[in-house]
């Protein structure tokens, strides 16, 4: 009950935190410069115009999709953190066999996957916004879906073997090979060309860089909220199961 | 509409659907989880409530 009493106050505070970020990228946070948009008409204004073809006037105007990284990379960022979790849980399962450290590992996992699909859910609206497509096979996006179907993976693998032990062992070492993926993903936008912006990469002003580091903050909070309260959930499900073999038996 | 207004909409607002659409689905997405398994936990605890009564009348009629 104490680990859930913990799980809400920071579920609180994350959502608070994250709120607060979220109104500061909107207020506080210095507008992007650069990004284009594409217009029918030509339009009298002062922002540059880039180029002129048969889509249109496109010019070069104030980031607005950029708000978008204010919640789309803490998610990202809470993704990794959540998987890397799985799989430390997933290394100490294989070294000591306790059934704890599965369960902990398939919890992170399940949190990781929330993460993931919302990283995916944002990360797909911003492509949309500033690339003006819903998907690009780059390497930061194709990496990450290749993490996600991984993800989903380990969970068909572990609905497909009946024996506990088999599940465990193989869902641990699955959990360990997946999460190679994670420092590839992160990583790949520094080291082969990418059209994917990196964060920090360019410099960052500290009126982006504070409401950046709140929402970072705060969701982490959510993520081990998260995960606190499915741990909740699991320990009452393992004492019903303890109560109805003691009535029966 | 006021041309000044029209062109801020029209090169700043453009991305407002997509900036909104993905902050309303993420809160939305992770309220919905966190109260789906809310509810399941209070079903268990209520189920716990009860199995625990049972057994301590069955340890009291023995």
């Amino acid at each position: 009950m104490r680990q859930l009493k913990v799980a809400l106050v920071m579920l609180l505070i994350g959502g608070v935190l994250t709120t607060v970020a979220f109104v500061m990228a909107f207020t506080t946070a210095e507008m992007q410069r650069f990004g284009t948009v594409t217009v029918d008409e030509p339009l009298d204004t002062a922002f540059p115009l880039m180029e002129v073809s048969e889509r249109g006037y496109t010019y070069e105007r104030p980031w607005f999709s950029q708000k978008i990284f204010y919640f789309h990379v803490p998610v990202a960022e809470a993704s990794f953190l959540v998987f890397g979790v799985a799989a430390f849980y997933s290394i100490r399962f294989l070294m000591r066999r306790r059934k704890e450290f599965d369960t902990k590992a398939r919890l992170a996992m399940e949190t990781a996957i929330v993460f993931v699909t919302l990283t995916m859910i944002t990360g797909i609206l911003w492509t949309r916004a500033a690339w003006g497509v819903w998907w690009e096979w780059e390497p930061r996006l194709t990496t990450y879906f290749i993490m996600t179907l991984m993800m989903i993976g380990y969970f068909v693998l572990r609905n497909s073997i009946e024996d506990e032990e088999r599940r465990a062992t193989y869902a641990a070492a699955f959990g360990i090979i997946a999460f190679i993926n994670a420092p590839i993903s992160f990583f790949i936008t520094r080291l082969i060309p990418s059209s994917h912006p990196v964060v920090f990469q360019s410099g960052f002003a500290t009126s982006n860089l504070i409401p950046f580091i709140i929402a970072q903050i705060g969701m982490l909070m959510v993520g081990y909220a998260i995960y606190a309260i499915r741990a909740s959930e699991v320990r009452l499900e393992e004492r019903v199961d303890v109560l109805k073999d003691a009535l029966e038996g | 509409m006021d041309p000044t207004n029209q062109e801020i909409y029209q090169l700043v607002l453009h991305d407002a659907p997509y900036v909104i659409g993905a902050y309303a689905i993420l809160w939305v997405a992770l309220m919905a989880y966190v109260g789906i398994v809310f509810r399941r936990l209070m079903r268990l605890e209520k189920e716990v409530a009860v199995l625990e009564e049972s057994m301590e009348r069955r340890n009291a009629a023995k």
